[in-house]
């Protein structure tokens, strides 16, 4: 019984850490709190129904389809609009990306309406010695980690990486370097808005696609930001799994009804004795 | 019907002209002109015109989470409105008066209910209300119509918790959930008698949470065996830790309630844990089409409640004059089958049509008593008011999707399918 608990806490905390990877990475690097995103990954998860529904394509080959569409999108938002605000205090940033959110989060009720839609299709699951794991949350894990990883790579190895961290750094000493620092910026918000993309496409198979849905996503990544701490990237995939498992074991220990409380109440100690976060760099927070 | 926001004025011709024209800034001030004369014609016409018609208010969650339930109620109100219009109007004390709906998109937020209820009393002059979608929005406008003594008439609140305030004014057309659960238990054990173990999950909110409750409770006082009653919080996306529990306790009826995304996701992780029971509900889900539709050949086997279906066959003194002619009508116009949300809304603005008439005054005390006093069969069923507003109870479709259709296994007289297992 405990091992399933466990193993749901973690397969659950994946599907959080998915939520949460693009979230951090705009958060951290632009300082920008993109309110944008719970209505992004509802949009990759849209875009994944309609490919299924009405061409038929498989929801995991729409990860990739998706997270560029969102990739375009988030950069032409970025660029034309937030790049506007970006160097003014946090609070304008998050106004305006509540602003935008509310017209797209309006804008696809009007269209796709509010009613829950799922892609029906069963990946079925598996079982080792009565642990039940099922496949779509498995992938939603994987996807997880590769996104974590690939974000890593990229940060680290990469000439785009080494400037979005340059930028995070010192705006101004990174442009006197030749970066062009609006470019990065839109581009990073590109990636955030990917990593939404892709994390709909895979929830189209394990949660209702509805907008109703929208404020709990950016609720949990908020969470698991602060859990996991700002500015890491590996942050959002280990806040995502504790905070995870944590609400597995208080919804199994507790009640269902105390889960999400003591997620909450995790959030607030760790503000209170460690504001960076499990794994967060200082001066990120 | 015209759905207005909140800065505009009630009559529209204005509106739409204002609009287009407002895009530069002396064009604005033109149309400002324009738009204060058009509105003052209005007031005066208004004037002259508001004695022959009846308006009705109603704040509708037109957008925002609850927008497709709002939407339901708006399709039911217009259907009814056109009847009653064709047929030139409502009848009072021997005059035919004009109908006119006058409706505000509330954006599924309480607050904003409460005060475009007050707005629709104390500025556009309605002379009833109607309630929006739910238990929970319906106990706020009529907390307010209650303050001005307005007749407000609910079309989906079933939760006692809505009537039991002591208000004069509120009229309900669903039957308190509790006859839901009870017909149900009385239904299953006859069925399948070796039922025992019963296990609850419930959404921690109004109506959901009434019903896991009253399930729970009736439960234990027949004698089952509850062996998991919990709730669970609005906004929980996971189900895993409750249904591995529930999973281990191997019950003979798994019960969970709460909204069609909720149970989709409920009835998802079921499968994917592997946890079943020989019967699975889930309150209101295959009441709604969508349930069915997000859920594919998940949703077989899945059992329910409902304060209504379309194979009922009410013959009635009503603009509709049977449940035959309201399906078929409905089918024509939206191609597809209403539910009970559907359903109740036209019946509501019934009861109000069958109070004025009874009445025979516009005057709103007296119409409350004459709607307390009906007695009426409409389209939507018997209806006859408990004295805290509630449509008494009557005999509760109970139904179950079947090959990816809803039956109806009770009552016996318009049952068309035996239970199945799980």
């Amino acid at each position: 019984m405990e091992l399933q608990i466990l193993a749901n806490g973690i397969v659950l905390g994946a599907l959080y850490a998915c939520i949460a990877v693009g979230f951090s990475l705009v958060w951290g690097v632009l300082n920008v709190i993109n309110m944008l995103h719970g209505s992004f990954i509802i949009l990759g998860g849209y875009i994944t129904f309609f490919a299924w529904a009405r061409l038929g394509i498989h929801p995991i080959a729409m990860i990739p389809v998706a997270g560029m569409i969102l990739y375009g999108l988030g950069y032409m938002v970025q660029r034309g609009v937030i790049n506007k605000v970006v160097t003014q205090p946090v609070l304008i940033t998050l106004t305006l990306t509540f602003g935008l959110d509310m017209i797209l989060y309006n804008f696809m009720n009007v269209v796709f309406t509010a009613t829950p839609q799922r892609v029906t299709l069963e990946l079925g699951s598996f079982d080792i010695g009565g642990i039940f794991m099922p496949w779509d949350r498995i992938v939603s894990m994987l996807l997880a980690f590769a996104l974590t990883g690939l974000l890593y790579w990229v940060m680290r190895t990469s000439r785009v990486g080494r400037a979005i961290v340059a930028v995070r750094m010192d705006r101004d000493a990174a442009a006197l370097m030749g970066i062009r620092v609006d470019q990065i910026y839109a581009i990073t918000f590109g990636i955030g808005a990917f990593m939404a993309g892709a994390a709909g496409a895979v929830f189209a198979v394990v949660f209702p696609v509805t907008t109703n849905l929208s404020g709990l996503y950016i609720g949990k990544a908020f969470v698991v930001c602060v859990i996991g701490g700002l500015g890491s990237v590996p942050g959002a995939l280990v806040g995502g799994i504790v905070l995870g498992v944590i609400e597995s074991f208080a919804g199994h220990w507790l009640g269902p009804q105390h889960a999400i409380t003591v997620g909450f109440v995790l959030m607030l100690i760790l503000l209170i004795t460690r504001p960076s976060g499990l794994l967060g760099k200082k001066g990120y927070e | 019907m015209e759905i207005l926001n909140s800065k505009e004025m009630i009559y529209s011709p204005t509106e739409n002209r204002e609009e287009k024209l407002s895009i530069t800034g002396r064009v604005t001030f033109l149309s400002m002109v324009a738009g204060s004369v058009l509105a003052l014609t209005n007031f005066i016409s208004n004037s002259a015109l508001a004695e022959d018609v009846i308006k009705i208010g109603t704040p509708l969650a037109l957008t925002g989470g609850l927008a497709d339930e709002g939407k339901k109620q708006q399709i039911a109100y217009d259907m009814w409105l056109r009847r009653v219009n064709a047929a030139g109007g409502i009848n009072v004390g021997g005059k035919k008066m004009k109908v006119k709906l006058v409706a505000y998109d509330y954006q599924t937020d309480g607050k904003r209910a409460g005060q475009l209820t007050e707005k629709l009393i104390t500025s556009d002059k309605v002379h009833f209300l109607a309630a929006p979608f739910g238990s929970g929005h319906t106990k706020i406008t009529a907390g307010v119509a209650e303050r001005h003594g307005v007749p407000i008439v609910a079309s989906t609140a079933s939760s006692l918790s809505v009537y039991n305030q002591g208000f004069k004014n509120i009229f309900g057309t669903l039957a308190p959930n509790t006859g839901m659960t009870e017909a149900m238990m009385k239904f299953f054990k006859k069925k399948l008698p070796g039922t025992q173990k019963v296990a609850v999950l419930g959404r921690d909110d109004v109506f959901p949470r009434a019903m896991a409750k009253s399930l729970s409770k009736g439960a234990r006082n027949r004698g089952f065996d509850v062996v998991y009653d919990e709730l669970y919080a609005v906004g929980t996306l996971d189900h895993a830790s409750s249904l591995s529990k529930i999973k281990s306790e191997k019950p003979d009826w798994i019960y969970l309630t709460g909204y069609t995304q909720d149970l989709i996701l409920l009835r998802k992780q079921m499968s994917d844990l592997g946890v079943t029971a020989p019967i699975v509900t889930m309150v209101t889900g295959p009441a709604y089409k969508e349930f069915v539709d997000g859920l594919g050949k998940l949703a077989d086997g899945v059992t329910s409640s409902s304060w209504w279906h379309h194979a009922t066959d009410y013959k009635s003194d009503d603009v509709f004059g049977s449940t035959k002619a309201f399906y078929t009508q409905f089918v024509k116009e939206q191609g597809h089958d209403p539910d009970y949300v559907h359903a109740s809304a036209a019946a509501a603005l019934i009861v109000l049509q069958k109070g004025i008439e009874k009445a025979g005054t516009l005057n709103r005390a007296k119409v409350r008593d004459a709607i307390a006093s009906l007695d009426i069969v409409t389209f939507f069923g018997p209806i006859k008011f408990s004295p805290n507003g509630m449509n008494q109870v009557r005999d509760l479709p109970i139904i179950q999707v079947q090959k990816g259709k809803v039956s109806v296994l009770h009552p016996a007289d318009i049952k068309n399918a035996e239970m199945q297992k799980m």
